[in-house]
């Protein structure tokens, strides 16, 4: 008897080391994924294609039955705005062009802009049923171009960044997983150039449901609450101009040297279905430096 | 052929588990109360109580294997999922030597499980750095909410899930034995 108490107390013991190495080993800063874990990605992922399909049916529905209830008010709004845009179409188009002839006299070409990208689009499959972590799968991986620290939006806005790339899947950290070792180089963009402001998304605050903005670089003008966080370019890996949030309240820290602004994500975190992978196709070497920098 | 059922419905239910939250309604996500879909744990103690003799150890085995892989697919922490489910599915195993299966003791035991399991992922998470929830928060925002909605996908289950493991143990293990 003694001897068997003393076995099961041998098993627990290396059992615990087993654990503690693993999650070790699984939480230094890795590159890539061990071989089994993007086999069992992708498999898993391949089955969660399949069974998500009948689910976002039945989603769909419902929320198509929500959607019904306010459309004729949505109707009338969406058409006086539909007569604003035909407006803006042409200016748009306009200054595109002109954007475009000004870039070839510098001969600039698209990819040298900080703003160009290949967009990857791509469906998600799963979240992580693990709150704390805020992961979320969507279904291209490796194989259709997504790499480590992409940048993944919405329409609507940034919504994370690629966290592991599998072969056909691939891990997402959302926005609201973010800590201080995920940043991103933001500004707040005015009207002259002299007026933006800069800063970095420093993280997630989980209480008040924000991202925290930590603005660097001031300017005369101080920030309003209203105003659109986009992305600055600055960071090498996100390109410019994806927006980010906008700002709820501006706070200052704890010495009073800098000032915080809280920024409500401009994207929707909790309902995504589709995402975009930005590619930003800029063939530089300085995204690694970029890691160690941020 | 039968012998892959269970695998199988550990599986189905691991990828589900994914997409368990798009089906709360997404008002529910926004709020502060975090329930976390621990269904496979559900179905490892069904299988250790209907479907485990007190000296075959099966689910034992199922929960690591199935653990590894929660950690594998969703977390990219390996190890804490498994370690939690392996031991909670354990300690389970030798508890339900003193209980009949029934389906109080199923709620019972489960719901112990769930209370275990996910305090011990707190508890690592906690060590580890990925949360900084204070054990307050973490009481009320996030076991309670977990330990009651998993309580109910239990119940659910329950119908058709005992008798049929009770069942399958027969033709299985007793197979076992013979060769």
């Amino acid at each position: 008897m003694s001897f068997l108490r003393k076995k099961k107390l041998f098993i627990f013991l290396i059992a615990f080391i087993l654990i503690v190495a693993l999650i070790g080993f699984s939480l230094r800063d890795r590159e890539d994924l061990t071989i089994v874990e993007e086999i069992v990605n992708d498999t898993v992922g391949w089955g969660q294609t399949i069974i998500h399909a009948p689910i976002n049916f039945v989603t769909n529905i419902i929320t198509n039955i929500d959607d019904f209830k306010d459309t004729y008010n949505e109707n009338r709004i969406l058409k006086e705005k539909l007569a604003e845009y035909k407006g803006l179409i042409y200016e748009v188009q306009e200054l595109k062009k002109e954007n475009e002839d000004l870039r070839n006299t510098l001969e600039l070409t698209e990819s040298d802009s900080i703003r160009h990208y290949k967009p990857i689009q791509a469906a998600v499959i799963s979240r992580s049923p693990e709150r704390w972590l805020e992961q979320i799968t969507i279904n291209k991986g490796k194989d259709d171009g997504v790499k480590e620290n992409m940048a993944v939006i919405t329409p609507e806005g940034m919504v994370g960044k690629v966290l592991t790339p599998s072969k056909n899947t691939a891990t997402v950290q959302l926005l609201t997983g973010f800590d201080q070792f995920n940043r991103i180089s933001g500004m707040i963009s005015r009207k002259e150039k002299e007026n933006n402001i800069f800063g970095m998304i420093e993280g997630f605050d989980k209480e008040s449901k924000h991202l925290i903005f930590r603005i660097i670089e001031e300017s005369k003008k101080d920030v309003k609450k209203g105003e659109l966080v986009v992305s600055s370019g600055m960071g090498g890996v996100f390109p410019a101009g994806l927006p980010i949030g906008k700002v709820k309240e501006v706070v200052p820290d704890k010495y009073g040297l800098t000032k915080t602004a809280l920024v409500d994500p401009s994207a929707d975190i909790y309902e995504i279905n589709h995402v975009i992978v930005v590619d930003r196709s800029l063939q530089t070497d300085n995204i690694e430096s970029e890691k160690e920098g941020e | 052929m039968k012998r892959v059922y269970l695998p199988l419905i550990l599986s189905l239910v691991l990828a589900l588990e994914g997409v368990a939250l798009e089906l709360l309604p997404s008002n529910l996500l926004r709020t502060d109360l975090l329930i976390v879909p621990h269904w496979v744990l559900v179905i490892l103690v069904f299988l250790t109580i209907f479907y485990d003799y007190d000296s075959t150890y099966y689910s034992v085995m199922y929960a690591l294997i199935f653990g590894l892989l929660v950690d594998i697919v969703y977390t990219d922490v390996l190890g804490v999922y498994m370690f939690s489910y392996a031991l909670t599915i354990y300690a389970i195993h030798s508890m339900k030597k003193l209980l009949h299966g029934n389906i109080f003791v199923t709620v019972l035991l489960g719901a112990g499980g769930l209370v275990l399991s996910d305090i011990m992922i707190y508890l690592i998470y906690m060590i580890v750095g990925l949360t900084d929830t204070v054990w307050v928060d973490y009481l009320s925002s996030r076991l309670l909410p977990t330990v009651l909605s998993n309580l109910l996908f239990l119940l659910v289950l329950y119908p058709i899930l005992a008798k049929r493991l009770m069942n399958w143990r027969k033709e299985h293990i007793n197979k076992d034995s013979m060769l």
